[in-house]
């Protein structure tokens, strides 16, 4: 019966087409209609952001122009400075896998108190949630200073300072891995009456353990490009020389500096990488 | 013989409003296995998950060994559950853990929080747990990771996991459904043979009403939310499965091939 009702509404429906001359819709009216308005608002967007900022032509006119003496002063690299550097740089890793391991111990227990799935107590969880999400709000910058400030220039400051963003992040990705792989790890120990340490160290630590060292190589790397950053805030590291450089316009020492910056970040890239790539097989 | 559960008056509302069992009553006595038929989304899984308290239920009780389930403690929950082995469908393994490993969980409900975050497993329950694995057939492969067996294989783990408890009940929910029908065949004989030599009874959820009828003593059939046959698996007239899968027919039409 439903082969002789098919084919009636896709005619008439062709029959009005040609009648008028239309286009047959074809898209999903709704989603069509979002992205009208997400393109539309953010057209408008641009162009009040365009007008809020001060447009000197003439500005970049003379900024352009000072590139190629810039460009040059920089070329023209010293290797005087490497060694003072190379120790600072070292510094700098050092200050970030620190934060970072001292993090990781809170880190671990945190996210499984701060899980959905896994928080012994509902509320305890939520206040957890909160808590990090707040610590996440406040940028690294500013939990530095405020470590500066209250202990003194030095990388001790660093350290402590990177300490919350970074156990923030470790909770916040660890907690969301739990919740997204561990139900079904939960109710197979739940099952046979274990207690919620046997759940935590004999289910979900074991299989979640890979993808926890991952998002720690990950981590890391941010946490040496912080460093790097927030030693022109008085953390130590490489960070501090750097900032001197720029102060005394010292492009030669300059170059040097970014380039090891560079070379430490890529080399780093290229080992998370290939410890995760390990790690998912 | 004498009865281990008892679900009176059992009804789970979710917190959506939906209504999964409605007025459930059930007798389990020991050694029973009992097959719960009914097309997806019947309540079967609900049923099996509320006797250990995966899924709170809403109203009822359930008493399981002269313990009432529902209203146990945390503590005394853990030792309910612990004389409770449960299978799943999807077998549930630590996959990164070894096949023993993953038996000798079994043991976890009677350890300490202590000895079970340190591995401190008896070594009897380890020679039980290796005598189940060679019983299911599953001798060479003890000390693999759980992910490098195939899904038959899993399931055996899993069985073995459960029977490694040492249970008076056996929850098993859907536990061939993912299987193909040779290992299917295998996992049941496994779990039935098992089950009859300890005297363990079993609640097994099936999707398969001819599996069903080969190994069950008796058959619950549960549709939208309520029992609406129990009894020996003989009287089950075709009659009756017809109206239990009805509005469902195509679940009964898969099951054929």
């Amino acid at each position: 019966m439903s082969k002789s009702q098919m084919p009636i509404p896709e005619t008439l429906l062709m029959k009005e087409s040609m009648l008028t001359k239309k286009k047959i819709p074809i898209a999903h009216k709704q989603t069509k209609r979002q992205q009208q308005y997400f393109f539309t608002t953010v057209g408008i967007l641009f162009i009040v952001c365009l007008l809020q900022i001060d447009i000197s032509f003439s500005q970049f006119q003379e900024g352009v122009a000072r590139i190629p003496s810039v460009l040059s002063m920089m070329l023209q690299m010293s290797f005087t400075e490497f060694p003072g550097l190379a120790s600072e740089m070292v510094v700098s890793l050092v200050t970030a896998f620190l934060s970072l391991v001292l993090s990781i111990v809170f880190a671990v227990v945190l996210a499984f108190l701060a899980a959905r799935n896994t928080t012994p107590n509902r509320h305890i969880g939520m206040l957890l949630r909160f808590l990090f999400m707040i610590i996440r709000a406040i940028p690294a910058t500013v939990w530095v200073l405020i470590a500066v400030a209250s202990i003194g220039f030095g990388t001790m400051a660093g350290v402590l300072g990177l300490i919350f963003p970074t156990c923030s992040y470790l909770v916040k990705s660890f907690s969301a891995q739990i919740e997204e792989v561990g139900q079904e790890t939960i109710e197979a120990l739940q099952s046979v009456g274990a207690t919620w340490w046997h759940i935590v160290f004999r289910g979900l630590i074991p299989t979640l353990l890979t993808s926890f060292l991952a998002i720690t190589a990950f981590r890391f790397e941010m946490n040496v490009a912080e460093s790097v950053i927030l030693g022109m805030v008085g953390a130590g590291g490489i960070g501090l020389l750097i900032q001197g450089y720029i102060s005394f316009y010292e492009f030669s020492s300059l170059s040097l500096g970014i380039l090891m910056v560079f070379i430490t970040m890529f080399l780093l890239e290229f080992m998370t990488t290939q410890i995760r790539r390990r790690m998912s097989n | 013989m004498e009865s281990i559960l008892k679900i009176t008056n059992l009804a789970k509302r979710y917190n959506g409003g939906t209504l999964a069992l409605t007025d459930i009553n059930l007798e389990v006595k020991k050694g029973e296995f009992i097959a719960v038929i009914g097309p997806s989304g019947a309540g079967k899984s609900t049923l099996l998950r509320c006797i250990n308290r995966l899924i709170e239920p809403t109203e009822g009780s359930i008493e399981f060994l002269n313990q009432r389930i529902e209203k146990a403690s945390k503590n005394d929950l853990r030792k309910i559950r612990s004389k409770m082995g449960m299978i799943f469908q999807h077998y549930n393994l630590i996959y990164r853990s070894s096949v023993l490993e993953n038996v000798l969980h079994g043991r976890l409900g009677y350890m300490s929080s202590v000895a079970g975050v340190f591995n401190r497993y008896q070594e009897a329950d380890k020679r039980e747990a290796i005598m189940l694995l060679e019983k299911v057939g599953l001798e060479a492969e003890i000390y693999k990771r759980a992910d490098e067996l195939s899904g038959g294989q899993k399931q055996r783990v899993g069985v073995c996991r459960a029977l490694a408890q040492n249970p008076e009940l056996i929850l098993a929910d859907e536990p061939i459904a993912s299987l193909d029908p040779k290992s299917s065949a295998v996992v049941m004989d496994a779990i039935y043979k098992n089950c009859k030599e300890q005297g363990i009874a079993c609640l097994v959820n099936l999707h398969q009403v001819d599996v069903a009828k080969r190994y069950a003593t008796r058959i619950v059939a549960v549709k939208a939310g309520t029992i609406i046959f129990d009894g020996p698996a003989g009287e089950l007239t075709d009659d009756m499965i017809k109206y239990l899968y009805e509005g469902k027919e195509q679940e009964m039409f898969e099951q054929a091939n």
